[in-house]
């Protein structure tokens, strides 16, 4: 058994949290981590990480700004110098 | 900062968020060439991933709204720079990205929190009070509760998980945006999961309470 596995067998709660970003960040296969098999906190702790960062990954863009925001961008173009790319627009833009 | 957008190289999942946008394409040619109905069309395609990305970030309608005008204004100026090297969509979603954070650092609120955040502290030290058994989140977490608990994240934490777990940014392209090390992406972002975690915790607590 290498160093690092024996040092990992008698890791405390704090040592393997402090290890967590670098494991995350890894990809390391969770299930492996000896600390996790016999700590059910530490095993809740991953499992609920994990989940916080898949459901992150599925989140979709869900607002939509107000329509005052597509009128102020065109009263903005309007009055740059050098004016609109084109003029005459229509309102689809708008909700 | 430069607050024009770099071409990023596509990361897997800016690709898997940007997929190519039917009449995008021709729709970004005449915008170019000054097409004042193409750039609405533009704006009609990407208002709400760019509005929905400075509210996540932000945590504010009103500010939100102010830099989705500022971005789109920049996008009026810049759409000429844009070379392609990129799907359009990421290019505008780094621009927006990038108008954010300039707001930010003249308003010097997260940064300054991003600092104080790498002191530990009690709150996010490691934690062993909380049961295995009666508090795992798996399964039960919806998405408005989880847009709730990333609101009330504080601005330093809220920024680098909205660019990493939300937005899909590598930490070394967080820590050239928010000029900060990869070191410190990675810590900060190990402790907003943390503090995520904390809250939905929380949450449903109160729920059961009730």
């Amino acid at each position: 058994m290498s160093v690092l596995r024996a040092m990992e067998k008698t890791m405390t709660c704090s040592e393997f949290q402090e290890s967590l970003p670098d494991l995350f960040e890894a990809h390391a296969e969770m299930a492996a981590q000896d600390h996790l098999r016999t700590c059910d906190n530490c095993a809740a702790l991953v499992r609920d990480l994990e989940y916080i960062a898949s459901q992150a990954k599925l989140l979709l863009p869900m607002h939509d700004p107000s329509p005052a925001v597509w009128d102020n961008i065109q009263q903005a173009i309007r009055s740059t110098p050098g004016g609109p790319p084109s003029s005459g627009h229509a309102q689809s833009g708008r909700k | 900062m430069n607050a024009g957008p770099t071409q990023p190289r596509p990361a897997n999942q800016h690709m898997r968020r940007n997929p190519p946008i039917a009449g995008e394409e021709e729709a970004i040619e005449k915008a170019r060439n000054g097409d004042a109905r193409a750039f609405e069309t533009l704006y009609a395609m990407h208002k709400r991933r760019v509005y929905s990305l400075c509210l996540r970030m932000l945590g504010n309608v009103a500010e939100a709204e102010d830099l989705t005008q500022e971005a789109f204004l920049q996008l009026y100026r810049k759409i000429g720079t844009f070379r392609g090297d990129s799907a359009f969509s990421t290019w505008l979603h780094r621009l927006a990205v990038n108008v954010v954070l300039m707001h930010l650092r003249r308003k010097g609120l997260p940064q300054v929190s991003l600092e104080e955040t790498l002191e530990p502290s009690q709150d996010d030290g490691p934690r062993k009070d909380i049961g295995a058994r009666d508090l795992t989140l798996s399964g039960s977490i919806d998405r408005v509760t989880l847009e709730r608990a990333i609101e009330n994240l504080p601005p330093g934490y809220r920024l680098v998980f909205v660019l990493h777990d939300v937005e899909g940014y590598e930490h070394n392209e967080i820590a050239e945006m928010l000029d900060c090390s990869i070191g410190n992406s990675k810590s900060q972002l190990h402790k907003a999961r943390m503090k995520l975690r904390d809250l939905l915790h929380s949450g449903q607590r109160k729920e059961q309470i009730a």
